[in-house]
């Protein structure tokens, strides 16, 4: 605790919403990985964000979702099971690319955060100057 | 100085400092850290302040930094804290020659 707080937990925000784009970039990046039925499909990470008792917020863990994913009938991929089927990754592109806007929103709320701080801190110090 | 820390359960208002009345009241010079000491304590966190943000400056310019949040907040939080150091210097200057000015006989 330090008397410019307010500047850790926007750089908390910061922090936490950066780990929230690149796991969403690692899940698009691998929107079209496929593997073959009898392999677990890409798994997608979700960040899971929790409430810093200190002030801010942190990145409590990452949550995978479901290895089973989707089962696509392509009998001409080269991982195609008999039957002709592979195994895609369970990724809403819609859904991540909205999160992706999101994520990007909160990394921008916090820079306007970290703005306001510094602003605030500069008018406490501009007290009683001539 | 002191800030009301965050809780967990939410905002603390700020409290305003009681000042001892004996303080108050008190004219001769009082023992306890002085406000030489004092300006020297926050000298010591400003350079320790400054020397975090030079080694973040140093890995942002080596390709190690990860963060780039880390060395802009890390800079931000030095500058205000020199501008904060800078300007009790200057009223602690301002005080010393208000009293020099003061006509004496």
């Amino acid at each position: 605790m330090g008397a410019f707080d307010l500047l850790r937990i926007a750089g908390s925000g910061l922090g936490m919403h950066q780990t929230w784009l690149d796991t969403l970039g690692h899940n698009l990046a691998n929107i079209n990985t496929i593997r073959s039925t009898d392999e677990d499909a890409f798994q997608a990470q979700m960040v899971i964000a929790e409430a810093d008792p200190e002030g801010g917020v942190r990145v409590g863990g990452l949550a995978f979702t479901d290895p089973e994913g989707m089962l696509v009938h392509d009998p001409n991929h080269p991982l195609a099971d008999e039957e002709g089927y592979v195994r895609a990754p369970a990724v809403d592109m819609a859904g991540t690319l909205t999160q992706l806007v999101m994520a990007q929103r909160g990394y921008q709320a916090s820079v306007q955060t970290t703005k306001v701080a510094q602003d605030s801190y500069q008018s406490a110090i501009q007290i009683g100057a001539r | 100085m002191s800030i009301p820390s965050i809780e967990p359960a939410g905002f603390v208002p700020f409290v305003a400092p009681t000042v001892a009345p004996q303080a108050a009241a008190a004219t001769a010079p009082t023992g306890g850290a002085g406000f030489g000491d004092l300006v020297a304590d926050s000298l010591d966190r400003l350079e320790g302040l400054q020397d975090r943000t030079d080694q973040l400056a140093v890995s942002a310019a080596t390709g190690d930094l990860d963060d780039i949040h880390d060395y802009t907040i890390a800079a931000t939080e030095a500058s205000v804290a020199t501008q904060m150091t800078v300007a009790v210097r200057n009223k602690a200057i301002e005080a010393f020659t208000e009293i020099m000015r003061m006509p004496i006989g």
